[in-house]
């Protein structure tokens, strides 16, 4: 990742914004690294030493399975898409982000 | 998994290069902006692998955490399973640890594997391990080409005197290459040279490590001192090194560790082909390249070649090849490995046992594993989950085990006799130890797979929803948890019987009559030194002024002595002629023991007196050619003759019978059990002392008390004799009985321990599954109860379904026993592997305590309240 935030804060970011660009479908790996880059905003850019690590554990959570497929230009490509416990933890990261996102734009408010 | 990531990485840098090839770069640059963006596969790789091994190091951790929490809340549950698997995994590691000192020691020899000891063998004779003439082991050593090297062993007693108090010693008497063939090097000095061998150079000893730190105090300058040795002085040449022994049981006379080791120089008469009587034990080294198979084929034709040539002395000899290991550890084999088997069985009943356990414990913890499942949990992370709490629990308990087990052993050790196991202390050394972690994590694997695998997989989503209530303890769980009661009863059933045949055969072993009157024997020996005792006349008359002055103790009621006592597995036996039928060659003629004795001997030992008389006074003070005959002699060669006045020529003092005066039998004595109560009484001729003057002889006082308290009084009246002389294996009659017993005792004592363990756990197994399943029917119960079903309705209920076991495992086990027991025939006195008796009361015992144990919770089930538990829901 190309930002220098904390690595704590960062884990749990790139789950959620990984999960969130599977939640619309499946997808191989540059696929979600673009589509990351393209809902942030460039913000994020996500690179292959940070994704693959991260897609690999999230599968062995079982939050995602995988499966191999033809791209656009019939390239063989692995596909990752979310499970359905993979959906509920999408849910719940989603709600632990806004509640985080929100008390922090309070704080800021607050001064 | 490596090369899947490597495929996807590279369709990856595909996948990049045509990104950039569609945003209009030329191939080469494409690529290189492909691989820069990628920032290398094999980075990127050990990037995923490091991820990946952090990851599973740390939820194995978090499992392991998870495990110990689990166990904690559980205290009763978590005493149980460490205790049980405590015992299982503890005597596993107490008898591998005698097996391992017993059986697979290393022998302090160099290259022990090439040893070999040969003995000579009469197809005639039960012993397969017979002393070696010297004539034959001279033709063995010319004719052979197998060995690089043949030496030999006899060992003696000698006193030693000089410098404190005389003492008694066993002496080893060996060839000069003794110590070269088995590889040994003296700590200190040279030890024997070749030249020690040849006789006039002969007068040197070897001193065990013990008996130069005992009697001279570890001098360092001992070398090319003197020591007297039945008041002859010998030159010490060497000390062997500390764990540096020799003792083979079989064909040794004293049957104990020597203490000095002297060279034994042939007179040149042995090398002139005569029967010179076989008192030799014979060690051998193969050659590099021979195999035992070679040297037992050739032994054996150079055998049928002697017997060939030498019809007198050799007919029907033949020769015996057994290798060193083997031979050491002897008749303890057998037993070690039934033992070694038994505790496995243990250990195989705790792993069912605990299988039940963790499956009924699954029941109660159906809830927990529904959660973990529906929040994202895949079956195959239960597992693990479940896995690694058995795992947890196995290390837990083998690490208390193998405390147990060094406890143990050597408490064991302690409690059994010397002459049984010839180990003091069993160190944990690293064999005993990883034998114990494979046993612990195996034992893990084992009972842990069945029931987290059954746990983990046999849900479905409506668990959670139902709440943890017992309905969908699935039908297969309970049929495992059926398998494992079965197999724990079967199992614990082969161990009782096994057990059962060893209390039958120890009980008809005690119940043998040795003989003569066991209580109140004092035994000693008592040995006369060449050098001051020359003649016979000397020898005779000091033996009956010290018998006197014994009888003469207030509490000593009478005594007498003989020249091997019974029960200490020695002897000497030779050929004896009946005049009354027709001559034969050696090897054809009977074969008696001859047994040298005193005054007053049969009313001494209680033995009785069948026909004739004992000897008289006259008898027993000069030669007159009288001899007594036991039964078994009788039955075996007079062929129903009258015994009395038979003249017998006993090869004793010559090979020759123009060289012997006959003896006439005067009296029939009954049969003494000389080798063991479980060995046959062979037939025997008995002499008064002065027919064959022996300078060794056993006293034997019979007492009215305690015999060990007369002792000193005893010394006493020796050290005015003779100041030099010493008292030497002083022990009671009854102290050699029973270690004449002792590998028995021992073998049935431990396995009934063992099978007594198994039962405990098979019962408590039996008893937690009916418990749980009564628990599981209370609601069926109470409807029952409220339909009117009465007490004992609900009891048979209850019964008939822990019957149902205990018949399944009573058949396999019977059945597992029946194959299982011809195993420990060796073992078995009197008694047969498939005694019918033992067959039909094991089973019938097992079903009583398994059925017993039923009764428990089907009294419970008798109590459900119908209101309790319809409302239950």
């Amino acid at each position: 990742m190309s930002t220098g935030e904390s690595t704590t804060l960062l884990q749990g970011t790139l789950d959620l914004l990984i999960l969130k660009s599977l939640a619309t479908g499946e997808m191989h790996g540059l696929g979600v690294s673009r589509r990351i880059e393209q809902i942030t905003g460039g913000t994020f850019v996500v690179k292959p030493g940070s994704l693959f690590p991260a897609l690999h554990r999230m599968e062995e959570e079982g939050w995602i399975s995988s499966f191999w497929g033809e791209s656009e230009n019939n390239r063989r490509a692995k596909y990752y898409q979310l499970t359905k416990a993979g959906r509920r933890q999408l849910e719940t990261e989603t709600r632990r982000w806004s509640r985080i996102s929100l008390a922090i734009a309070r704080v800021l408010e607050a001064s | 998994m490596d090369a899947e990531l490597d495929s996807e990485l590279h369709a990856h840098l595909d996948l990049l290069t045509d990104e950039n090839l569609r945003a209009g770069m030329g191939r080469p640059e494409a690529e290189r902006a492909a691989r820069l963006e990628l920032g290398g596969v094999e980075q990127v790789k050990e990037q995923v692998r490091h991820r990946r091994l952090g990851n599973w190091l740390q939820s194995v951790f978090g499992d392991v955490r998870y495990a110990l929490r689990q166990l904690r809340k559980n205290p009763g549950f978590t005493a149980v399973a460490i205790l049980t698997l405590a015992l299982g995994i503890g005597a596993n590691t107490a008898i591998f640890s005698v097996v391992d000192g017993v059986l697979l020691r290393s022998l302090p020899y160099r290259d022990p594997g090439r040893l070999v000891m040969v003995w000579e063998r009469n197809s005639e004779s039960r012993n397969p391990y017979n002393t070696v003439s010297p004539p034959n082991f001279l033709d063995w050593q010319a004719r052979n080409s197998v060995f690089s090297g043949m030496a030999y062993v006899c060992d003696v007693r000698n006193n030693l005197t000089g410098q404190g108090d005389p003492e008694e010693v066993v002496v080893q008497a060996v060839s000069a290459n003794f110590f070269s063939v088995l590889g040994v090097e003296p700590i200190l000095g040279s030890g024997f040279t070749p030249e020690n061998g040849i006789k006039g150079h002969d007068d040197v000893v070897v001193l065990g490590f013990g008996l130069w730190q005992r009697r001279f105090a570890g001098d360092p300058n001992i070398i090319g001192k003197s020591i007297l040795l039945n008041g002859k002085p010998q030159t010490v040449v060497g000390v062997a090194p500390e764990n540096y022994t020799w003792l083979v049981k079989d064909g040794s006379l004293t049957g104990e560790k020597p203490q000095i080791w002297t060279p034994f120089v042939f007179p040149p008469a042995y090398a002139v082909h005569k029967n010179m009587g076989r008192f030799i034990s014979v060690v051998a080294r193969l050659k590099p390249d021979v195999t035992l198979t070679a040297a037992r084929s050739q032994m054996k034709s150079i055998a049928s070649q002697l017997e060939i040539e030498y019809p007198d002395a050799d007919r029907h000899w033949g020769v015996n090849v057994v290798p060193m290991a083997e031979q050491v550890s002897g008749s303890l084999r057998p037993a070690l490995l039934v033992l070694f088997g038994a505790v496995f069985f243990v250990l195989l009943i705790a792993c069912a046992n605990l299988s039940g356990l963790l499956l009924a414990r699954a029941g109660a913890r159906e809830r927990e594993i529904a959660v973990r499942s529906a929040i994202g949990a895949s079956p195959w992370r239960i597992t693990r989950q479940l896995l690694i709490e058995s795992m947890v629990l196995a290390i837990l308990g083998g690490a208390t085990g193998i405390a147990l087990a060094v406890w143990g052993t050597n408490a064991l050790l302690a409690a059994s006799p010397s002459n049984l196991l010839d180990l003091r202390a069993v160190p944990l050394n690293a064999r005993v130890l990883s034998f114990s972690t494979l046993c612990t994590l195996t034992a893990g694997l084992l009972f842990g797979f069945v029931p987290s695998y059954f746990t983990a997989w046999s849900r479905s989503g409506q668990t959670l929803r139902e709440a943890g209530r017992g309905t969908s303890a699935t039908v297969r769980s309970v049929a495992a948890r059926n398998v494992f009661v079965v197999a724990q009863l079967s199992l614990a059933l082969v161990l009782l019987v096994g057990s059962g045949l060893l209390i039958r055969s120890f009980i008809r072993l005690v119940a043998v009559e040795p003989g003569f009157q066991v209580k109140n024997l004092l035994t000693f020996k008592v040995t006369l030194p060449e050098a001051r005792y020359a003649t016979d006349p000397a020898r005779v008359q000091f033996f009956q002024q010290f018998l006197a002055k014994i009888a003469a103790i207030p509490g000593v009621s009478s005594v007498s002595m003989e020249s091997f006592p019974p029960l200490t597995g020695l002897g000497a036996a030779t050929d004896v002629h009946l005049l009354s039928q027709p001559v034969g060659p050696h090897g054809e003629l009977p074969v008696a023991n001859v047994r040298v004795v005193g005054a007053d001997y049969l009313r001494t030992m209680g033995i009785s007196l069948h026909a004739g008389r004992f000897f008289t006074t006259q008898e027993l003070q000069e030669e007159k050619h009288v001899t007594i005959v036991n039964e078994a002699f009788v039955e075996k060669y007079l062929n129903g003759a009258e015994p009395l006045r038979q003249k017998a020529a006993i090869y004793m003092k010559s090979l020759t019978e123009s060289e012997l005066v006959p003896s006439e039998v005067i009296g029939v004595v009954g049969d003494v059990h000389q080798m063991g109560l479980d060995s046959m009484p062979d037939p025997t001729v008995y002499w008064p002392h002065p027919e064959l003057v022996m300078s060794q002889m056993t006293i034997l006082a019979r007492t009215s008390g305690d015999p060990m308290v007369l002792v000193p009084a005893i010394r006493d009246e020796l050290h005015q004799l003779d100041r030099e002389l010493p008292m030497a294996s002083i022990a009671s009659m009854e102290q050699l009985l029973a270690d004449s017993l002792a590998r028995s005792r021992f073998t049935m004592l431990l396995l009934g321990l063992f099978a007594a363990f198994a039962l405990l756990l098979a019962a408590i197994g039996i008893y937690g599954l009916l418990a749980y399943s009564v628990i599981q029917r209370t609601q069926e119960l109470g409807v029952r109860i409220a339909l009117g079903a009465q007490m004992d309705d609900i009891l048979r209920l209850v019964l008939t379904q822990g019957a149902r076991l205990v018949a399944a495992g009573a058949v396999f086990g019977t059945l597992a026993a029946v194959g299982l027991s011809q195993l420990m025939k060796s073992l078995l006195f009197d008694v047969e592997a498939l005694d019918p008796l033992t067959l039909t009361a094991v089973p019938l015992f097992l079903a009583l305590i398994a059925l017993a144990a039923c009764y428990l919770p089907a009294r419970r089930a008798t109590r459900v309240d119908p209101m309790v538990a319809l409302r239950y829901e």
